[in-house]
């Protein structure tokens, strides 16, 4: 049931992940009703890597997520983005790391709705006060085919456009990670593999690093490497995944 | 669907206390109101029942007209009356009395005067049996020319007992007296906050000038003689002139002429409460329409299992119904605080309101359930019938509710109205004398605002959408473009209050300039004496009498009031000698000389001179209360009525042959060629030494006292419509809240991308005061031009110019802000706290 040797051999150095966690452990509640969402995970993800976290509800996959990126804090272990340590940084502190150095994409609720698409895929630089970059920021549109869709206002957007402009809005001020929780969740198939196909070229023509949580085997087969959850820990995990092998792994997990 | 409503309404308490909050003010308002008149009148009626209890008939000269302006005023009656009266079958005691003016020093010799209130001297009763409510808490009744008996509120105010000396002004000079007596009324310690000197009936007769006269004749009838037949038995013996009342008429007389100047003092109060309320209405309506947007989801949701539409509505009206009763019932209460609140409010700045204890008339009572419930059920209608045409599918959809802007028609109806209330304000401007008008113009106007207010919040969110991107102003922005008709209702309360302020504002700046003008332009006296307290009474004649053996002085010129009908409309008329009245005023004679002026003629103005079409040499009727028709030649017309006051000028000799009171309201004084101005000044200080309620001023004083009444005026109104204010306030917190509420998803969403919780709080902050800037820039605009229409029609009351006080305007735009910021507080904390996770989390 565990594989751990290939696992611990990233955690031991830092060198080429763009995020780690060290014994990651999060509990809620305590005593008797104590819940333990993660229970000493110990995981890191490879820069210009995508990869897919699975697992079944509530094995805590998207408890690691968030607490890799800065958006809740563990309960004791530690998470890295880059060199920095999480648990080191004040509420404020993490609010900057997420707004400079990581990107997000949702599964829904994705965009501010009284700005346009343009107004939201740079607000993290906008809130920031920094300068645009105009190139990166036209390669990124043009990726994503978003360059007829930048004035309008997310009601005007469909579904699948509204998750483009957010992986926009995650890959323009080139984060260390791009972090994704279900992204494809709320999409149909068509546009679900679309958006996945930007996801992957952003990791290959543009070299970003994507972490994502997922449920659906076809999403996670467009990683790199796919790490399992179940009940707060991590149980295995596959290299250049396709669907059958993400299948099969999961039916061999959950019998 | 009861048990729904009442969970929904406990299941939000922070909602329900903001709302029950602004009707409650409201209704505060309004039963405050009822409560301080009630009280009031109660007191008056039970003053006056005390006063006449034991007179059966009352005997008195008869008035030529009487109203408002009168003030009850008299012509005394002769003596030997009382024998005449005394010997009517059935009489069993008939008593004279008399009342006239007195002013008790204290012992620093300065003069006790209730504001408002007269200071009276009067004569005691003789017999025990006609006193009344008149009883000695402490020594024994007058009796010769050197004992007084003092009212039990002035001796305690003084601290004279029985045996002190005491000084007293009256018409003629002071007197110094020995206390024998103090004197309540029942269980009030004055007669309606006047203070009283009571003497023997010969002493007073003598003290008040009324040697040989009285004032009225007061009558018991004999055991078994009814009122009624005695007053008719009496009347059928007295002169022409004269008329028999029974006691109660009396009582009832007094009770009505009291609740007749009530009348208009409720009214001002009862605009008050109407804004508070318009206010509060506002809030309860834009609380409702967010809290039906807010449960579009919910109320789809029952629809789609079977609820039916009534179902719906009713559920809403039934929060609607509790809110207003909860609040109908604490603002009930609050009022009854609030009029002890304004009667404390009004005796700080000197105006005694005579007490008893609080009057909680059922009207009352009614009044304040059927405001709070009917204002916050017509409120909550409007949005629970949008409610209830919320498609049951909308409970599938993501439901962010959307509040859309307006469409053409309303546009074009807003735009309209909003100009038309403009024009007319610019009309009325221009033509002048025109309130009523000024009023609806006003109204008209704001109504404009009301149609086009999402319009102009659109319009404010576009001049403030800009700067750098992400910026809080832009994201305040779009959120107040986003939902334009709840931002401008938020707006608009706060629209209302400012609107009055304003209002108020440029006229009585317009009122303080027109002061100095006046003073300026036609007034060449060096010192003008007044009487030191601004109520009732006057300076006695006797200062006027020191004042012309000073060799220093060229002019004395006094100046005295009276109420009076000018060819049938009742006005002010004022009397002047003839002598030394140029070297005063500069009246500004238009037409005539004033060198006919003097005994048989008077001085008109020129406005009212067109208006009777009178022209000098015509004759004119002016009717006196007291003694009736006199006929009267115009001499000449003047220009400047307001500096002496009234547009009416009599001769002294003709006023004094009308009035009974001698006291003057004024006196002004010219200097002598070559003296030196400091020096006259003490000899005239030094002169009217023993008229301690004599006030000399120089004309600069003088301006600048009665420009301090008017700020004080001023100050007054402005912290009556405070709580409109503050109900305002929460109507900002109120929408701030909510729609944090509602855009708890967004908010989370925004700091997982990197907004800093300063950053959340400054967006909502700017969206604060976006709103109240909308709100103080249309009420400021709307308040100066009504303030500027106002000045305007009270062109014949003495506001001659115009003046817009635009540092005043511009304070109350940065406290607008001020305010934005504060509103924002709370909200602005909610919406940084938001927790990220759970906002982006999918339920």
């Amino acid at each position: 049931m565990t594989q751990p040797a290939l696992l611990t051999k990233n955690d031991e150095s830092a060198d080429g992940t763009a995020a780690r966690v060290v014994e990651a452990r999060k509990s809620y509640g305590s005593g008797d009703s104590e819940v333990v969402a993660l229970d000493g995970v110990s995981v890191g993800f490879h820069t210009g890597a995508f990869t897919a976290i699975m697992g079944p509800s509530g094995s805590g996959k998207s408890t690691l997520m968030h607490c890799m990126a800065g958006l809740d804090t563990l309960t004791s272990g530690q998470a890295f983005v880059g060199d920095t340590d999480l648990a080191t940084l004040s509420d404020r502190q993490r609010t900057l790391l997420r707004r400079d150095r990581l990107g997000f994409v949702f599964q829904a609720f994705n965009l501010v709705p009284t700005l346009t698409a343009e107004e939201n895929i740079t607000l993290p630089g906008d809130l920031a006060g920094g300068r645009l970059d105009r190139e990166w920021f036209d390669t990124v549109v043009s990726t994503l085919k978003l360059g007829d869709r930048l004035d309008h206002r997310p009601s005007q957007l469909s579904g699948g456009q509204q998750q483009r402009v957010a992986v926009a809005r995650a890959l323009v001020s080139r984060p260390d990670v791009v972090f994704g929780d279900e992204p494809t969740g709320a999409l149909d198939s068509r546009t679900s593999t679309e958006l996945l196909r930007f996801l992957r070229s952003a990791v290959d023509d543009l070299a970003q690093t994507v972490v994502m949580v997922t449920h659906d085997p076809v999403a996670a087969s467009y990683a790199d490497r796919v790490v399992f959850l179940a009940d707060g820990a991590i149980v295995d995990e596959l290299l250049d995944p396709t669907r059958d092998t993400v299948l099969e792994t999961m039916k061999r997990l959950g019998d | 669907m009861v048990k729904l409503s009442l969970r929904s309404l406990l299941m939000h308490k922070l909602r329900l206390f903001l709302t029950v909050a602004a009707v409650t003010v409201g209704v505060a308002f309004v039963s405050g109101t009822f409560v301080l008149s009630d009280t009031m009148s109660k007191a008056f009626d039970e003053l006056y029942e005390g006063l006449t209890r034991g007179t059966d008939v009352a005997v008195r000269a008869e008035a030529a007209y009487s109203d408002i302006t009168t003030q009850g005023q008299l012509r005394p009656l002769d003596e030997s009356l009382v024998d005449v009266v005394r010997d009517v079958p059935g009489v069993e005691v008939a008593q004279g009395s008399l009342t006239g003016f007195a002013l008790i020093l204290d012992k620093d010799g300065e003069p006790i005067q209730p504001g408002g209130a007269p200071t009276l001297g009067a004569s005691t009763s003789a017999d025990e049996r006609l006193a009344g409510a008149f009883t000695y808490r402490d020594g024994r009744a007058p009796s010769g020319a050197n004992e007084v008996a003092l009212d039990a509120a002035s001796a305690a105010k003084a601290g004279y007992t029985v045996g002190d000396e005491v000084d007293i002004v009256f018409e003629e000079g002071k007197q110094t007296f020995s206390v024998v007596g103090v004197v309540g009324f029942g269980e009030t310690d004055s007669l309606a906050g006047a203070t009283m000197a009571a003497f023997d009936t010969a002493t007073a007769q003598q003290l008040l000038g009324k040697t040989g006269k009285v004032d009225e004749i007061a009558v018991k009838a004999a055991e078994g003689v009814g009122a009624e037949e005695l007053r008719d038995d009496i009347a059928a013996a007295l002169p022409e002139g004269v008329e028999a009342l029974t006691g109660r008429e009396v009582a009832e007389e007094g009770s009505a002429a009291v609740r007749e100047g009530l009348g208009l003092f409720t009214n001002i109060l009862l605009v008050f409460a109407g804004v508070s309320l318009l206010v509060g209405s506002f809030v309860i309506w834009n609380t409702f329409n967010v809290l039906v947007a807010q449960r579009r989801r919910e109320v789809a949701l029952l629809r789609a299992v079977g609820a039916t539409r009534p179902q719906v509505l009713g559920g809403i009206v039934i929060e609607a119904l509790v809110i207003g009763l909860v609040s109908a019932a604490v603002g009930l209460l609050s009022g009854i605080g609030l009029a002890v609140g304004i009667r404390e409010l009004l005796a700080a700045i000197g105006i005694e309101v005579p007490t008893t204890s609080a009057a909680v008339e059922p009207r009352t009572m009614v009044a304040a359930l059927l405001v709070g419930v009917v204002v916050t059920v017509v409120a909550a209608v409007a949005p629970a019938w949008g409610a209830t045409r919320v498609a049951p599918v909308e409970a599938l959809r993501e439901a962010t509710p959307v509040s859309g802007g307006i469409g053409p028609v309303r546009r074009t109806v807003g735009l309209v109205l909003l100009l038309a209330g403009l024009v007319g304000l610019v009309a009325c401007a221009v033509v002048e004398n025109q309130p009523l008008l000024t009023g609806v113009s006003t109204l008209v106007g704001f109504a404009g605002l009301v149609t086009s207010g999402p319009l102009l919040a659109r319009g404010m969110a576009r001049l403030a959408d800009r700067g750098r991107r992400g910026g809080g102003w832009r994201m305040a922005a779009r959120n107040i473009a986003r939902a334009p008709r709840r931002s401008a209702a938020t707006a608009l309360a706060l629209t209302i209050g400012l609107t009055v302020v304003c209002a108020v504002a440029v006229t009585a700046a317009s009122t303080k300039t027109s002061l100095a003008d006046i003073v300026a332009d036609g007034n060449r006296s060096d010192l003008i004496l007044k009487p030191a307290s601004t109520g009732a009474g006057g300076m006695s004649p006797g200062a006027a009498e020191v004042l012309r053996d000073l060799d220093e002085l060229d002019a004395v010129v006094e100046a005295r009031y009276s109420g009076a009908q000018v060819d049938g409309s009742s006005s002010f008329v004022v009397g002047m000698p003839r002598e030394g009245l140029a070297e005063v005023a500069d009246l500004g004679i238009a037409s005539g000389s004033l060198d006919d002026f003097g005994r048989g003629s008077m001085l008109l103005g020129v406005k009212q001179a067109q208006a009777f079409g009178l022209e000098p040499g015509d004759g004119i009727t002016v009717t006196f209360p007291e003694t009736g028709d006199v006929e009267l030649t115009v001499a000449a017309t003047f220009e400047r009525d307001a500096i002496v006051g009234s547009a009416y000028l009599l001769s002294l000799d003709d006023f004094a042959a009308n009035v009974t009171s001698r006291l003057d309201s004024a006196i002004l004084l010219s200097y002598a060629e070559g003296v030196a101005p400091a020096q006259v000044k003490q000899s005239v200080e030094a002169a009217v030494a023993d008229y301690p309620n004599v006030k000399v001023s120089d004309p600069d004083e003088l301006t600048k006292d009665a420009q301090a009444q008017v700020d004080q005026m001023l100050g007054i109104v402005t912290a009556l419509l405070l709580l409109a204010v503050v109900v305002a306030i929460l109507g900002i917190v109120n929408t701030l809240v909510l729609s944090v509420v509602e855009r708890t998803r967004e908010l989370g969403l925004m700091r997982a991308v990197g907004a800093t919780r300063k950053q959340v709080r400054t967006v909502v902050r700017r969206e604060s005061v976006l709103m109240s800037l909308l709100g103080a820039l249309t009420g400021i605009a709307l308040g100066t031009a009504a303030g500027i229409a106002l000045s305007r029609s009270l062109a014949d009351q003495g506001v001659t110019s115009l003046e817009v006080p635009v540092a005043t305007l511009a304070v109350y735009l940065v406290v607008a802000a001020v305010v934005g910021v504060l509103a924002a507080i709370g909200p602005a904390r909610r919406a940084s706290r938001v927790d990220v996770l759970r906002a982006i989390t999918v339920e």
